[in-house]
């Protein structure tokens, strides 16, 4: 049988635990702000090589960026990835998470046969985790989101998906996406010196808009339906009050409350 | 690959566990092997070269790997850094089998090694060597040699898993190579130093230990001392990193505290005092030293030999700046400065050792001095002059760096030199070694202005153009007039005033280019404690 081809979709991001928020126009100021792998992506990629071992595969990173994103792939490949795809192009730039969803996915056909798609949940500079999903669409495969367990047998895939107030188990046939969530005290896995020696002498591909074969109209800012109006940090919620007692003196408690607070007709 | 190193500082080293280790006198063995194994870090492979298994790093990339390790703690890169130096005699003076026996087995193995030079009565001045290396002769030829002596202050000492020894053959002074465990060769207790304290440090003692000829690193006695001359360049460089990367997380630390500690109503990152005296004149010249060792780093790469001074001049001021900054930054938290909860105690302690391995300042002021008092009188001093030359035109096409004050800097250097030439003020050693530091700190500021003019700034480099260029005018004008008055004051306190001798310093153009001084100080600050959040 041919080996498992997984893809895992990274990001190059600020490094936001060093980045500070202009307090008058809500932006980053990301001048001399360090670019990292987007972490979640880097628990993303960690878990195919995870899967690699386990199973054989051919893993391959892709990105859409500025020739620097290049950075996020050596990385990947330093850590053991086997290939890796920069989308570079001009007519991508101002790309919203749908067109990027669109150039994304167009980039993951040509490849051929896919198996897995891995993305992180979301970036940790835009935060919107509607990129994998958005891939996922386009290529008319399932998706599980924000999971930190995936296992594969016999072509079927089971996936621990996060939610609210605690996980589900959730089964799907190849190929599918899953969005990765790391675990509260995940920490980056770094490659040694002597694998990223190795990595800089594997071949880095660049393609282009016209090499994915991506439509100029469903590209770059005329692909965007999503237009930034403005950018803020939103107010901060106020602190709650906890009461503690019986359930009858707790209960007097809110009748006050509602009562004070005229939420209650006499 | 700073990325993954920095990681497992963060994950492994943090500051309780050096501060423990500081504490106790001990030597992180598993964190040497974690470093050197090649799954985790791999670190000492980028020592070696690529044909001996390693992975042949550049001067440039060692320089920064260097800056990194001091960052996280100088005792560390202390170890690492012994090991190189112990493969160092093999590296540059070992016989092409040796060199892919011991580097191949460094590299393959994760093998510690030592570098055995100093002895209880010879330091800097290696000629006073006792340790004595005697022929054995078996069937008239030399099977081996058997070493007697002592060595001191030696790095990795007793966890070393080699060590090279430097010893008087009857054919001069030579290098072999010594394993742990050969009969006769034993370490002594790890030293209690006032630094660096969980880098291991011992003196070794060999008594009657046999090792056989092939150890003879180069296969031909009386080499020893050439070899050890011919890295200089290249050691003291990484010596340089660990000042320069010491001083900055000192400085860092300093300008982290200063935006969160509020005194008489605002931080004090605000308060002009605190930082224009504690704060902006280090990060001025630790940046200057950051230019010149860069710029050797690039010479040595593009294949320059030697460069012994350029070596030491970046030695002496990076190790200076980087001790002096961290002595600052001890002012600079106060009362918190002073205890051992916060590291800045710690890093003062440990990069005073950066003044004094490897070569001391004062070592390094006579090498600076004696190196240029050569190209001075080879030059008819016209050396300094086309410096100053070169400096005039860079300003003419960049005037934003200073480097007019830069080149007043270099013209005064010059009319002291000559000075000292014509009234022959050398044969004072106190005279020669002032004239290595002003020499280290006007070749420093030139190349700060080269870099500072560049289109585009070194990766190294944190500040945008307008915040180093500020940084770098603040050191020029610093040195014109550092050079100048100290200058006059050694010559006239040594010699006659000779008529003409300080109209032709010009101290009168120095002073002028003073103006703007403040509002430069002014304009680092602000953009230094913006660089440096708070953690």
């Amino acid at each position: 049988m041919n080996p498992m081809k997984i893809v895992v979709c990274v990001k190059q991001v600020p490094d936001t635990t060093e980045v500070q928020v202009d307090p008058q126009t809500g932006t980053l100021i990301r001048a001399g702000v360090p670019s990292i792998l987007n972490p979640y992506d880097h628990f993303a990629v960690e878990k195919a090589l995870e899967l690699k071992a386990e199973h054989g595969a051919e893993v391959s990173v892709l990105t859409m960026g500025p020739p620097q994103a290049q950075a996020v792939l050596r990385l990947a490949l330093a850590l053991g990835a086997d290939r890796a795809m920069l989308l570079s192009d001009r007519l991508f730039a101002g790309s919203d998470t749908w067109a990027t969803s669109y150039a994304l996915g167009r980039a993951i056909r040509k490849l051929g046969r896919t198996d897995l798609i891995l993305c992180g949940q979301q970036a940790i500079d835009g935060d919107t985790a509607q990129v994998g999903p958005g891939i996922a669409q386009n290529l008319r495969i399932p998706q599980i989101t924000f999971c930190d367990q995936v296992e594969i047998e016999d072509r079927q895939l089971k996936a621990r998906h996060h939610i609210d107030d605690g996980h589900e188990i959730v089964q799907a046939r190849l190929p599918v996406l899953c969005t990765m969530t790391p675990p509260q005290d995940y920490r980056p896995r770094h490659p040694s010196f002597p694998r990223v020696v190795q990595a800089m002498g594997k071949v880095l591909e660049t393609w282009t808009a016209l090499e994915i074969g991506a439509e100029p109209g469903m590209i770059g800012l005329k692909g965007s339906p999503t237009q930034v109006d403005r950018v803020y940090a939103p107010p901060q919620k106020e602190k709650g009050v906890v009461f503690t007692g019986t359930a009858a003196e707790l209960a007097g408690r809110i009748l006050d409350i509602l009562q004070k607070e005229n939420f209650l007709t006499p | 690959m700073l990325d993954s190193l920095r990681d497992y500082a963060k994950r492994r080293l943090p500051y309780e566990e050096l501060r423990r280790l500081d504490r106790e006198n001990e030597f992180p063995a598993d964190v040497l092997k974690e470093l050197y194994d090649p799954e985790i870090l791999g670190i000492h492979l980028l020592l070696i070269p690529q044909e001996y298994g390693g992975l042949g790093g550049s001067t440039f990339d060692i320089y920064r790997v260097c800056e990194a390790l001091a960052h996280i703690d100088l005792g560390v890169a202390t170890s690492v850094f012994a090991t190189f130096l112990g493969s160092d005699p093999i590296r540059v003076g070992g016989t092409e089998e040796q060199r892919r026996f011991w580097l191949g087995k460094i590299a393959k193995e994760r093998l510690l090694a030592a570098y055995g030079a100093t002895e209880p009565d010879a330091g800097s001045d290696l000629v006073a060597l006792s340790t004595r290396a005697a022929h054995v002769v078996k069937n008239g030829k030399i099977a081996g040699y058997r070493i007697t002596g002592n060595k001191q202050w030696i790095s990795n000492g007793g966890v070393a898993d080699l060590a090279v020894i430097l010893a008087l053959a009857p054919g001069g002074p030579s290098w072999f190579v010594v394993e742990k465990g050969t009969e006769g060769f034993s370490a002594n207790a790890h030293e209690d130093k006032h630094g660096i304290r969980l880098s291991n440090t011992c003196a070794l003692a060999l008594d009657d230990v046999f090792v056989p000829a092939e150890n003879l690193i180069g296969g031909v006695e009386g080499q020893g001392l050439s070899q050890a001359q011919a890295v200089f360049g290249y050691t003291r460089l990484m010596v340089a990193a660990f000042g320069l990367g010491a001083g900055w997380e000192a400085l860092e630390t300093a300008i982290r505290y200063s935006r969160q500690r509020i005194q008489s109503g605002g931080p004090l990152s605000q308060k002009q005092g605190y930082m224009l005296k504690l704060i902006v004149p280090h990060a001025a010249r630790l940046e200057a030293a950051r230019a010149f060792i860069e710029d050797t780093a690039h010479r040595l790469d593009a294949g320059k030999h030697g460069l012994q001074t350029e070596g030491s001049i970046a030695k002496l001021a990076a190790t200076e700046a980087g001790n002096r900054a961290a002595e600052d930054a001890i002012q600079a938290l106060g009362g918190y400065g002073y205890t051992k909860d916060f590291p800045v105690e710690k890093i003062k302690r440990d990069v005073k050792i950066t003044c004094i391995y490897e070569g001391t300042s004062e070592m390094m002021e006579m090498t600076v001095c004696r190196g240029r008092w050569q190209e001075h009188l080879k030059s008819r001093g016209t050396y300094y002059e086309e410096q100053a030359a070169a400096l005039d035109r860079l300003h003419a096409s960049c005037p934003t760096v200073g480097a007019d004050s830069a080149a007043l800097a270099l013209r005064a250097l010059n009319k002291i030199l000559e000075e000292c030439r014509l009234q022959r003020l050398t044969r004072h050693q106190h005279v020669t070694m002032r004239l290595g530091e002003y020499i280290a700190q006007a070749e420093t500021c030139a190349a700060f202005c080269r870099a500072a003019s560049a289109d585009h700034y070194s990766e190294t480099v944190r500040f945008d153009a307008q915040t180093w260029q500020a940084l770098c005018r603040i050191h020029a004008r610093e040195t014109a007039a550092d050079i100048c008055l100290k200058g006059a004051k050694l010559v006239l306190g040594a010699g006659a005033m000779n008529p003409g001798f300080a109209d032709a310093l010009g101290l009168g153009a120095i002073l002028a280019k003073q103006a703007g001084a403040l509002e430069d100080q002014e304009l680092a600050m602000k953009k230094l404690a913006e660089s440096f959040r708070s953690r």
